[in-house]
């Protein structure tokens, strides 16, 4: 039945997941594969492969860091670069943000569309908040003689992990406020599900995942 | 309580979640600024970290409330990979470390 009801394009894809999770309940054994072993639509399952992979990349070079880190003798003191009260406030923007994007996403799934836009609109100020932060953050370290090849405070590896690392999430937050701008407009419309939202949210958890690695490997130990 | 039915999560859960992470990272900032032995500083931070990370993965993400063959595919595929990494890594620079005058 359930099967059938898949491939008809009449029947609301939230049903069909509905029913799928109770075939998958209903399984005498969960390991064995069957309609839906992991008891989650495709979508859900899918961004978490994304999510565990994009982990891996971070992971890859959070280890180049750790390499280059512990064989260089003369890597820079970060409290001396870095002013760490600001670095804590763009953490604080980037946690809160990630409080607003589970309020969204709890609106929607109680069909609440007014206040999961509302949510939704309060996390990307965030990630752009984030942004802007990052670039004015940036913008002071070259100006003070960062760069990819050189810095002013020792080891030349520390500019190039710097600008690799905070770079390639903030491109990461960038796709973030993109997606969310995109799905905040289609749930605006009334063209967006719930389970929409919630993928979106679960990239936007990721990307802050991602920032509490890089705050406390990057710029405290 | 599942969020694969569709089923929503108590805001309750996420402001207490937002609120330790808030905290940990005020906690972190103050072990920054004492001075203690490197290895308790690094031993502490790390924690912290781990900490933050798993309320996120399992509260805002909701792998809490998932299936365990989804929370175990994604925990243990980051995990051994990750500690693949490291563990190949790491040492390698510690040795070159030593190696140096």
């Amino acid at each position: 039945l359930v099967f059938e009801l898949i491939g008809d394009s009449r029947f609301p894809k939230a049903r069909v997941e509905g029913l799928m999770t109770v075939a998958a309940q209903l399984m005498p054994d969960r390991w064995s594969g069957g309609v839906c072993p992991f008891a989650a639509g495709w979508r859900k399952v899918m961004m978490w492969v994304f999510i565990v992979t994009d982990g891996l990349l971070f992971a890859g070079f959070l280890g180049g860091y750790g390499y280059a880190r512990t064989m260089s003798s003369q890597w820079p003191d970060q409290s001396a670069v870095f002013d760490l009260r600001y670095i804590a406030v763009m953490t604080f923007v980037l946690i809160s943000s990630s409080l607003t994007m589970a309020n969204a996403v709890g609106a929607a799934q109680n069909r609440q569309r007014r206040l999961g836009f509302r949510w939704l609109l309060l996390t990307i100020a965030g990630g752009v908040g984030f942004l802007g932060m990052q670039a004015y953050e940036w913008a002071h370290l070259i100006e003070v003689g960062a760069r990819l090849d050189g810095n002013p405070w020792g080891d030349p590896l520390f500019g190039s992990f710097f600008f690799l690392l905070t770079g390639f999430h903030g491109t990461h937050v960038l796709v973030g406020v993109i997606v969310l701008a995109t799905t905040a407009f289609r749930w605006g419309k009334g063209l967006a599900s719930a389970a929409g939202v919630e993928l979106a949210g679960l990239y936007w958890h990721f990307v802050d995942l991602v920032w509490v690695f890089l705050f406390t490997l990057f710029y405290l130990v | 309580m599942r969020a694969t039915g569709g089923t929503s999560h108590s805001n309750k859960l996420y402001w207490t979640t937002w609120w330790v992470l808030l905290a940990l990272t005020v906690l972190m900032l103050v072990i920054d600024s004492m001075v203690m032995p490197r290895s308790i500083f690094v031993s502490v931070l790390l924690t912290a970290m781990l900490v933050k990370a798993s309320l996120i993965g399992a509260h805002f993400m909701h792998l809490r409330f998932e299936r365990r063959s989804l929370a175990l595919m994604v925990i243990v595929g980051l995990l051994i990979n990750g500690a693949i990494l490291f563990g190949l890594i790491v040492p390698d620079a510690i040795r070159i470390r030593m190696m140096v005058p």
